[in-house]
C-alpha cells in the first residue's frame, strides 16, 4: 500500500506547480478571450462576448501579416543556421590547437541574454557611428551611402534575421558536432577500402548517421525562433511602421500598449494552437526519423 | 615532400578559416568591451575607433551607480538563485520517482512536462499579468520566481530523470533492502552520486532565469528592475548612453560567461533535453 502511493507523493509538488502555473493561467486566458475585458477601464462591466475576439483576429490584416512575417523569419533563419552550422561542424570536427577556446567562444552568443545580444548589435548597426556601415561602405565598398540597418523598412527585418543567425548558428553547429562525434569510424574505413569519394562518404554515411542530430537541431530552432520577441523589441520595436512586427510582438502591443487584454488573449490562443500543431507535427517527424 | 607542402597549405587555410570565424563571433563582444571604456568623443566618432587610446571608468560609475546597474544585477541574482533553489527542490523528488519508482503513465507524464517548455511565452504572459496584478504581486520578486518555474521545471525534471536513470539499478535496490526510506535514499545515496548533474541542472536553470526578458518586462515596474529590463529602458529613456549601457551589459554578462565556461562539456545534453548526448 505504502509502496504504490510513494511515487505520486514525490511527484505531487512538481505536478501541482505545473498545473497551477500552466493549466490554470491557460484556462483563465481562455475565459478572458471570450470577454470584453480591458485593462484600466474598471467602469465597463465584464461580459461574455462569445467568439467575437476570435472573429476579429482572423479578419485582422495586421495580425495575419505579422503571422506570415513570423513564418518567413523562421524559414530564413533556421535554413541559414542549418547550412552554416553544418559547414562549421564539419570544419571543426577535427583536433586542432586552441579548439577548446574556439568552442567556448562559439558557445557564448547563444547562451547569453538575447537582450544583451540585441544591444551589442544595436550599436554595431548604428547608422552614423556603427562598425557595420564602416565595413560595408568604407572597407568593402558594397554600398555608396550609409545604410539605415534598423530604420529602413526594406532592410530592418533582414537585420534582425542576421543577428538571430549570428546568435544561433553556433548552437546548431554544437548539436551537429556532437552528432558527428558519435559516428563510429568503421563505416568510413569500409567505404574507403571500397574506393568511395569524399562526397559519396558524406552523402551515404555522414548524412544518414547525422540524421538524429539534424532533426533535433531543426526541431529546437523552429520552435524557439517562432517565439522571436526580444530582438525585435530591442532592435526595432516592431518598426519602422509595422515592418518588423512579428506575432509575439503584435500580441504584446495589443495587450500591454493598447490594453486590449481580452483581444490579446484570443490572439495568444491562436498562436498557442498554431505552435501546438507545429510541435506535434515536428515531434512526430523527428520520432519517425530517429527510428530508421 | 610534395605531400607535406600540400598539408601545410591545407593547415594554413584551415587556421585562416578558424580565425575569420572567431573574428565574426568575438568582434561584437570586443566592441562592447572597448565601448564601455571609451570617452564620449571616441564613442561618437566616425570612422569608429577600434583601438581607443583614451580610457575612462566614467561609464562604469554612471552605469552601475546612477543608472541602477548594480541594483538590477542584484535583482536578477535574487530572482535567478531563488528560482533555481525552488526548481531543484521540486524537480529532484519528481525525477527520482520518474526514474526509479513504478509510476503509471510515466511516458505520458514526461511528454506532458516537456510540452510545457514548448509553450510560447507570450501565450502565458497575458493570464500571468492579470493574475499577479489581481493579487497585488506585480513588481515583486515572488511573481517572477514562480513564473520562471514553468519554463525551468520541465527542463530540470527531464535532465535529472535521465541522469538518475543512468545509475546502476542495484544501487537503488540495495539501499531499499537495507531498510532506507525513499526520502533518505534520495538524499543520502542518489543525490551524492549525481552531484555534478545537479550542478549542471542548476546552472541551466540559473542562466535561463537570468536571460529571461518578456516576463521580466511585463511583471516589473520600478521597485524591481532585472538586468534584462534595464538595458532597453536605458536605450529608450535617456540620450544615447552607449558607454554606460555597455558597462552595465558587460557586468551582467560576466557571471553568465563564467557559468557557461563551467557548463561547456554538458551543454549539448542540456540543450537537447538529452535527445543527443554530447
Amino acid at each position: 500500500m505504502k509502496q504504490s502511493f510513494t511515487p505520486y507523493f514525490f511527484l505531487l509538488p512538481a505536478i501541482t506547480l505545473i498545473l497551477a502555473l500552466t493549466i490554470m493561467p491557460l484556462i483563465y486566458s481562455l475565459y478572458l478571450s471570450v470577454t470584453n475585458y480591458e485593462m484600466g477601464r474598471p467602469h465597463i462591466e465584464i461580459r461574455f462576448v462569445g467568439l467575437q475576439n476570435y472573429i476579429e483576429a482572423i479578419m485582422d490584416a495586421r495580425f495575419l501579416t505579422a503571422l506570415i512575417r513570423t513564418f518567413l523569419f523562421v524559414a530564413v533563419v533556421v535554413s541559414s543556421e542549418f547550412v552554416l552550422g553544418l559547414i562549421l561542424a564539419l570544419a571543426l570536427n577535427r583536433n586542432f590547437r586552441g579548439r577548446n577556446l574556439v568552442m567556448i567562444l562559439l558557445t557564448i552568443p547563444f547562451m547569453v541574454a538575447p537582450v544583451a545580444v540585441g544591444f551589442l548589435w544595436w550599436t554595431i548597426f548604428d547608422t552614423n557611428y556603427g562598425p557595420m556601415n564602416h565595413l560595408v561602405v568604407d572597407i568593402l565598398h558594397l554600398a555608396n551611402n550609409k545604410i539605415s540597418w534598423t530604420g529602413d523598412p526594406n532592410i530592418a527585418l533582414y537585420s534582425i534575421m542576421l543577428v538571430d543567425i549570428w546568435q544561433y548558428t553556433p548552437f546548431v553547429m554544437l548539436i551537429l558536432l556532437a552528432g558527428l562525434r558519435s559516428i563510429p569510424a568503421e563505416p568510413y574505413e569500409a567505404a574507403l577500402i571500397d574506393g568511395a569519394s569524399g562526397l559519396a562518404l558524406f552523402r551515404h554515411i555522414t548524412l544518414p548517421l547525422l540524421k538524429p542530430a539534424i532533426l533535433v537541431s531543426l526541431l529546437i530552432r523552429i520552435i524557439d525562433s517562432f517565439k522571436i520577441y526580444d530582438l525585435v523589441y530591442l532592435l526595432t520595436y516592431g518598426g519602422p511602421g509595422t515592418a518588423t512586427e512579428v506575432a509575439s510582438f503584435y500580441i504584446y502591443l495589443r495587450g500591454f500598449k493598447h490594453f486590449r487584454i481580452s483581444y490579446a488573449a484570443a490572439l495568444s490562443y491562436i498562436i498557442l494552437i498554431i505552435s501546438a500543431i507545429l510541435v506535434t507535427v515536428l515531434i512526430n517527424i523527428v520520432r519517425k526519423g530517429m527510428r530508421r | 615532400m610534395r605531400k607535406s607542402a600540400k598539408n601545410l597549405v591545407k593547415d594554413v587555410g584551415f587556421y585562416i578559416f578558424i580565425a575569420i570565424v572567431c573574428l565574426i563571433f568575438a568582434f561584437p563582444f570586443y566592441w562592447m568591451i572597448i565601448t564601455s571604456f571609451k570617452i564620449e568623443l571616441d564613442i561618437f566618432h566616425y570612422p569608429p575607433v577600434y583601438w581607443p587610446m583614451r580610457l575612462t571608468d566614467y561609464n562604469y560609475r554612471v552605469g552601475l551607480l546612477d543608472l541602477w546597474g548594480l541594483k538590477s544585477i542584484q535583482d536578477s541574482f535574487i530572482i535567478s538563485s531563488l528560482n533555481t533553489l525552488l526548481v531543484l527542490a521540486v524537480s529532484l523528488p519528481a525525477a527520482y520517482a520518474l526514474a526509479l519508482l513504478p509510476v503509471k503513465g510515466k511516458g505520458t507524464i514526461l511528454n506532458w512536462i516537456l510540452s510545457q517548455r514548448m509553450l510560447p511565452p507570450i501565450a502565458a504572459a497575458i493570464p500571468f499579468f492579470v493574475l499577479w496584478n489581481s493579487v497585488g504581486w506585480l513588481d515583486t520578486y515572488q511573481a517572477l520566481i514562480l513564473t520562471y518555474t514553468i519554463f525551468n521545471l520541465p527542463l530540470a525534471i527531464w535532465l535529472l530523470t535521465s541522469y538518475i536513470e543512468e545509475l546502476p539499478k542495484d544501487i537503488h535496490e540495495s539501499a531499499l533492502v537495507d531498510g532506507a526510506g525513499h526520502l533518505s535514499t534520495l538524499r543520502h545515496i542518489i543525490m551524492p552520486l549525481i552531484g555534478p548533474s545537479i550542478a549542471v541542472t542548476a546552472l541551466f536553470t540559473f542562466i535561463f532565469s537570468w536571460n529571461e526578458f518578456l516576463f521580466a518586462l511585463l511583471l516589473t515596474r520600478s521597485k524591481i528592475r532585472p538586468f534584462t529590463v534595464i538595458i532597453p529602458s536605458l536605450i529608450g529613456g535617456h540620450a544615447i548612453l552607449w558607454g554606460a549601457i555597455s558597462a552595465v551589459t558587460l557586468i551582467g554578462l560576466i557571471p553568465e560567461i563564467i557559468l557557461i565556461i563551467l557548463l561547456q562539456r554538458h551543454l549539448v545534453r542540456g540543450l537537447t533535453l538529452g535527445a543527443i548526448k554530447g
